[in-house]
């Protein structure tokens, strides 16, 4: 992956700007307008979460997102160290209510993106893959942009 | 990154103008403004998203609540939205089973009984 990685406060008042470095990037990659929409809410929902998550275990830590292209697709990991949260924001072992397969946000993602993977291991990773063109003319497309 | 409320009456009704982007930073305000009309007896709320640039699920998860508020009071809570790219999420989350959800305020207005 052609990738960037930006690290942002574990504060809400940056989610806001991982949304614009992002779509700009994609953007740069060729994703078309509509498509960087979803995009846009994508990484919003995600980031929201990772954020939020971070705050529980160490506010000074940032989040980390990794994006680019590769290939014909547009990629982005947003991890954070934090607990796995349940659906009230709060962490999964505090919470009343465990909902398997997470929140509002959760299903957004999935709605969005075209594959999402959803990984644990001391934190938390989101993996997102959006397409960047028509899938036959992705091969096409890949070499055009390569080559701005 | 704004958010801006304007609300106003017509008639029978409370028109929540939202402006600019709802997100899990901004949100809270949203709520705060919802909470505040249905506590000074605003029961029958159009919010009008027209001018909305972004909205997530922070900003879904405000309007669940706000309709909650009203309905406790047999109020009702209807959007006005014509943008696909929020369109796309109230689908996505099964909402537009849960809200009125008009083209225009004229049309939103017109369909209150």
């Amino acid at each position: 992956m052609s990738g960037i990685e930006l690290e942002i406060p574990a504060d809400v008042a940056y989610v806001g700007l991982a949304r614009l470095v992002v779509t700009t990037a994609a953007r740069q990659a060729g994703m078309d307008d509509g498509r960087i929409e979803d995009l846009r809410i994508a990484v919003s929902e995600a980031a929201t979460n990772a954020i939020l998550a971070q705050q529980h275990v160490d506010h000074d830590a940032p989040v980390v997102l990794s994006f680019g292209r590769r290939d014909a697709r547009f990629e982005v990991t947003i991890r954070d160290t934090g607990p796995r949260m349940a659906a009230q924001g709060q962490p999964a072992e505090q919470a009343t209510e465990l909902v398997d397969g997470g929140d509002l946000g959760v299903t957004v993602i999935r709605g969005l993106a075209d594959s999402v993977d959803f990984i644990r291991d001391s934190g938390s990773r989101v993996h997102m893959r959006f397409a960047i063109g028509l899938p036959d003319e992705a091969g096409q497309r890949g070499e055009g942009a390569a080559k701005r | 990154m704004e958010l801006s409320l304007h609300h106003r009456t017509e008639g029978d009704y409370t028109i929540l103008d939202v402006a600019g982007e709802v997100d899990v930073y901004t949100a809270p305000k949203l709520r705060e403004r919802l909470v505040e009309l249905v506590g000074e007896g605003h029961y029958k709320l159009i919010v009008d998203m027209t001018k909305v640039e972004f909205l997530d699920s922070t900003g879904l998860g405000v309007l669940v609540g706000g309709l909650k508020r009203v309905r406790a009071h047999e109020g009702s809570l209807t959007l006005v939205c014509n943008q696909e790219r929020i369109l796309k999420i109230f689908r996505i989350t099964g909402l537009t089973k849960v809200f009125p959800i008009h083209d225009s305020l004229e049309e939103a207005l017109q369909g209150q009984e």
